[in-house]
């Protein structure tokens, strides 16, 4: 607290002083989740910058909002006092955490005109690349229908001259996708790379991904050729695992086939991640021998499989009902000095579920506690689920009593299944009780769980009439 | 944030979970029960059930039996007993399908 006068703190900062310091702490960790993304790479900057500028800790650490009103005029006021009750010149980093704190709650043109407000007030203060980091990310974080207040932005950073460098297109983007605006990034990213710099590899695959979340696969392929013809930007290995594992997610085999041999004709070989995307896409349809395939590609071409491809494989042998195979790779992947965690049992148990041998996938609880891996709540849910498809009400009972005591959540299928076989076996109160803890745990909306419970008891009721039931 | 199967069942059907939600105007012995002129049928349906855990009105001996007491009788077309497995069609019978 060197720099900062006590005067100062009774007099400006009633918001931030008042409550006790424990509130620092506190209430950084909420505000980084939500700036992370803008914020990872203005750090990295401030911290080059930093290192010329000699800053004081203390300022940095004071970056909780101080303004309250968006109001322009309320923070010229609230800027002027601190400048005057201020003993030793405010250094820039200040300046821009102040600036930041009002741009947090007010629009472009008000930070705008605050910034020049301090330019003008203080004339040691001069703006540097992350003061103009922090209003291009405001515009960009703003839900506006055109790219106007980002442009006016961009051209007062370049009036003052600093070019847009990677780091400025890298925040852009980042921010502008964020706030759904994915559009906009692709119009700013062709822009700025045609005026200043190409993205660097992780926008542009940031960005990629963002695309195939939200865009057609055709969107993504015409982005990719027109960065590639106008601004020599290629995909790289990185890229094209995002395609891959985006059209496996779609399922369309095929593609992913086709993206593997485009790979090795742009001369990248095919790392451990690209093998799991691919391994991931077989299991996802059930196809476990192709999965298989995979895995002895892998060997031959001397990549090293590692947990996420043992799980992977466990996963889709279990899946297209191979679960001695998937069993013999547990032991394989023990053997090259993996240890198998609950995804790897998870998978197993709903292998022998999925055969009925729901009391085999309790051994193998037994088993996996035995070695010292503790549980999830989807290893809970997918055996409650078998147990009460194999008809063992009672265990499955037991084993939801374990649930309940952890606070485990409840996943639909599960719920639905055990509320079923509670009712059929006569017993409506237990299935009440279920309902009401599948809301209590919110592992349901309140409308899911009732559709299920009430469509179950007309199920019953009508079999009942038709004497079928209990 | 709700699951994929039920995402489908709503886009595929918004009229029924509109008649779940939905608000509607009560029926006079309804309206007395619940305290306010309007509630959805899965409101009315989370107000009965929390009123017989309330007042513990599940028979001891039989959980799955409700014995009904006046109130809750006034609602329930003036019965006993009721089953809990009849509790969401009971209450339906107070949502009929054509009100609004």
């Amino acid at each position: 607290m060197g720099k900062v006068p006590g005067s100062l703190r009774s007099a400006v900062s009633t918001a931030l002083i008042k409550r006790p310091s424990s509130l620092v702490p506190s209430e950084s960790p909420t505000q980084r989740p939500r700036f992370f993304p803008k914020k990872s790479p203005s750090s990295q900057l401030s911290g080059k910058t930093s290192q010329s500028k000699n800053t004081n800790s203390s300022e940095t650490t004071k970056s909780p909002i101080l303004f309250t009103s968006p109001d322009l005029s309320d923070a010229k006021k609230l800027f002027k006092s601190i400048v005057a009750t201020a003993r030793a010149p405010l250094s820039p980093r200040f300046h821009n955490s102040l600036l930041q704190s009002y741009a947090a709650i007010s629009t472009v043109d008000d930070s705008i005109s605050l910034l020049r407000h301090m330019i003008k007030t203080e004339p040691s203060f001069s703006p540097d690349r992350s003061t103009y980091h922090i209003l291009l990310a405001q515009s960009c974080k703003a839900s506006d229908s055109t790219l106007a207040s980002t442009h006016q932005a961009l051209n007062l950073m370049v009036t003052s001259g600093f070019n847009p460098d990677k780091v400025t297109t890298d925040i852009a983007v980042r921010s502008l996708c964020l706030s759904g605006r994915i559009d906009h990034a692709v119009e700013l990213v062709k822009e700025l790379s045609l005026k200043h710099s190409v993205p660097d590899t992780y926008t542009y695959n940031f960005l990629i991904k963002h695309l195939c979340k939200f865009r057609a696969l055709s969107a993504v392929y015409n982005f990719i050729d027109e960065m590639r013809s106008s601004f020599d930007t290629k995909p790289d290995l990185v890229t094209y695992t995002i395609l891959i594992d985006n059209v496996c997610n779609s399922k369309n085999l095929r593609e992913a086939t086709r993206l593997v041999d485009v790979l090795a004709e742009e001369g990248f070989k095919p790392d451990c991640f690209v093998y799991n995307t691919i391994m991931k896409g077989y299991c996802m349809l059930s196809r476990g021998s192709e999965a298989l395939e995979v895995y002895k590609k892998m060997k031959e071409s001397g990549v090293e499989p590692d947990l996420v491809t043992y799980n992977t494989l466990i996963f889709g042998l279990s899946k297209s009902g191979r679960v001695k195979e998937a069993r013999k790779y547990l032991n394989i992947m023990t053997e090259m000095g993996h240890f198998p965690d609950a995804v790897t049992y998870t998978s197993l148990m709903n292998g022998l579920c999925r055969e009925g041998d729901a009391l085999g996938a309790l051994a193998l609880l037994e088993e996996m506690e035995a070695r010292g891996c503790s549980p999830n709540s989807c290893t809970y849910n997918t055996l409650l689920h078998g147990l009460c498809k194999s008809k063992l009400l009672d265990k499955g009972i037991e084993l939801y009593g374990v649930m309940k005591e952890g606070g485990m959540k409840l996943d639909t299928a599960c719920y639905a299944t055990f509320v079923r076989a509670l009712c059929r076996d006569g017993r409506i109160a237990e299935a009440y009780e279920v309902f009401d803890y599948a809301i209590e745990s919110k592992s349901l909306t309140t409308v899911a769980a009732y559709s299920t419970l009430e469509s179950t008891l007309k199920w019953l009721n009508k079999a009942r009439e038709q004497g079928k039931a209990v | 944030m709700l699951p994929p199967r039920m995402k489908k069942a709503i886009t595929d059907n918004p009229k029924k979970l509109a008649n779940l939600i939905d608000l509607v105007n009560l029926p006079l012995p309804l309206r007395e029960f619940v305290g306010q002129s309007q509630i959805s049928r899965l409101g009315c349906f989370m107000r009965v059930w929390s009123y017989i855990k309330d007042n513990n009105l599940q028979d001891p001996n039989n959980k799955n039996v409700v014995n009904c007491d006046e109130k809750l009788r006034s609602i329930l077309l003036g019965r006993r007993q009721v089953e809990l497995a009849e509790l969401p069609a009971l209450v339906k019978l107070h949502f009929p399908k054509e009100s609004k």
